[in-house]
C-alpha cells in the first residue's frame, strides 16, 4: 500500500500514528480486527517501522548496528545481506563514515533479516541509487507475495511493484 | 531489538564516547582540587568540609553526564525505534541509566581515596562517604533522567534541565553531608543512610515511568 500526498500532507505523521509514536487526535486504529489505539503491543509485535531518521548509531559499526536490531543473526546471514547491499567492505566501519544512501541501506538491511509481517516504511527510497531501489522493490515484492503487508510513503514512481494507492488531501 | 542487545550496544556506545565521561570526571577532580588551593589547605578547614566539597563536585559532574543522555538517540531516530520496538520503554530507560551509572560511578569511587586523603577526611568518615555515594547517586541519575527526557527535543535544554532537577538533588546532598558530619562527630548516621536509600528506591520506581512518558511525548 502506497501513501501519496504533497509535502506536508501528513504521510509521515500517518505512519507515526499507526506505530504509536504520535497519538491520534481522533479515530481508532484497528489491527487484525482488534482495536489497538490504546495499546499498540499486538501491532508492534509484527511490525517494523523505519522512519526518516533511521535509528543508526554513528559510533557503532555497520555490523554492530544491524546486530543491535537483529541480535540473533548468524555471521553468514549477516555477510550475505551486507554483500547484497554492497556494504560488505564497510562491515567494520563506523556508521559516521557512511554516506546518506549507505546509512539508509544499513537501516533497510533489517528487512532481509526479519520475519515480521507488517512493514511501515517512510520514504524508503530516499537517497538510494537505482541498484538499491531495484533491490528494495524486489524485496518488497517477495515479502508481499509471501503474505506480508507493506505500507510505504514515496514520491517515487514504483517501477515493478503493483500497489494500492491512498492519497492524503492537505 | 532485545533488552540484551540494547544493553550491549549502550555499553559499546559509552565506551566509544568515553571522552564525555572523562570530561565529567576531570571536572569533578578539578573542582575538588580548587578548594585546598583557593580557600585554605589547613586540616581545620578541610576535614569538616570534605564531605560537602566532594558531594557538591560530584553532583555537578553527574548533572553534566546526565543532561544530554538522550540527545543523540533523539537526533538519530533511536528514540522512535525504542517506542516501536515493542519492548517496555521504562525498562529500556532503566537499562540505559544503569549503564550510565556504572560507567560514571566506578571511576568516581576509584578516585575517592586520593581525594579524601587530600581533604583530610578521616578513615571512618571515608567509608561513610563511600556508602552515601552508593546509596545516594542512583537517585541523582534517576531524577536527572526525567529532566533529560523532558528536554530532549529542545535545542538549548541544558540550563532548563539543571533548573528542573536541582531542587530534587538538594535533599540527597543534605542527607549525604549530614551522614558524613555525623560520622565525623561520632554520632549514629544510619538514619541519614536509610533516607538516602529510600529516595533512591522511590525514584527507582517512579522515574523510569515518568521518563518513558516524557520520551514518548518527545519522540513524536
Amino acid at each position: 500500500m502506497r501513501i501519496l500526498g504533497e509535502n506536508g500532507a501528513g504521510k509521515s505523521s500517518l505512519l507515526k500514528v499507526i506505530v504509536g509514536v504520535i497519538s491520534p487526535l481522533e479515530g481508532t486504529i484497528v489491527y487484525s480486527g482488534e482495536d489497538v489505539t490504546l495499546d499498540r503491543a499486538p501491532l508492534l509485535q509484527d511490525a517494523i517501522y523505519i522512519g526518516h531518521s533511521v535509528g543508526v548509531k554513528s559510533l557503532l559499526t555497520v555490523a554492530e548496528n544491524i546486530r543491535r536490531y537483529c541480535p540473533t543473526v548468524s555471521p553468514e546471514a549477516l555477510s550475505a545481506v551486507l554483500k547484497k547491499l554492497d556494504l560488505l567492505d564497510h562491515m567494520n566501519a563506523f556508521a559516521s563514515t557512511l554516506s546518506a544512501g549507505q546509512l539508509r541501506r544499513v537501516a533497510l538491511a533489517r528487512l532481509w533479516l526479519t520475519d515480521k509481517t507488517l512493514w511501515l516504511l517512510d520514504e524508503p527510497f530516499a537517497a538510494l541509487d537505482s541498484t538499491a531501489i531495484a533491490l528494495l522493490e524486489e524485496r518488497i515484492r517477495l515479502h508481499v507475495s509471501s503474505g506480508g503487508l507493506v505500507v510505504l510513503t514515496t514520491h517515487q514512481a514504483l517501477r515493478s511493484l503493483p500497489c494500492r494507492d491512498v492519497a492524503l488531501m492537505s | 531489538m532485545t533488552y540484551t542487545s540494547f544493553l550491549v550496544s549502550e555499553f559499546l556506545l559509552l565506551w566509544r564516547r568515553k571522552q564525555d565521561v572523562i570530561n565529567a570526571l576531570l571536572f569533578f577532580v578539578i573542582v575538588v582540587t580548587l578548594f585546598p588551593l583557593g580557600v585554605s589547605s589547613s586540616a581545620e578547614f578541610l576535614a569538616p568540609a570534605a564531605g560537602g566539597i566532594i558531594w557538591c563536585a560530584a553532583v555537578l559532574a553527574i548533572m553534566m553526564a546526565v543532561e544530554g543522555m538522550f540527545k543523540e538517540d533523539f537526533r538519530d531516530g533511536s528514540l522512535e525505534q525504542w517506542v516501536v520496538s515493542g519492548l517496555s520503554l521504562p525498562i529500556l530507560v532503566l537499562l540505559k541509566v544503569v549503564a550510565q551509572w556504572l560507567v560514571v560511578i566506578v571511576p568516581l569511587l576509584a578516585m575517592m581515596p586520593i581525594l579524601s586523603e587530600m581533604l583530610y577526611l578521616s578513615d571512618a568518615s571515608f567509608w561513610v562517604l563511600i556508602m552515601t555515594f552508593l546509596l545516594g547517586t542512583p537517585s541523582l541519575f534517576l531524577i536527572g533522567v526525567i529532566g533529560a527526557a523532558l528536554t530532549v527535543s529542545l535545542r538549548q535544554g541544558a540550563m532548563l534541565v539543571m533548573l528542573l532537577i536541582l531542587p530534587f538533588y538538594l535533599p540527597v546532598i543534605i542527607f549525604s553531608t549530614l551522614a558524613i558530619q555525623a560520622a565525623d562527630a561520632g554520632l549514629p548516621y544510619s538514619g541519614q543512610l536509610a533516607l538516602l536509600l529510600a529516595m533512591s528506591l522511590l525514584s527507582l520506581i517512579l522515574s523510569p515511568f515518568m521518563a518513558a512518558i516524557a520520551i514518548k511525548a518527545s519522540a513524536g
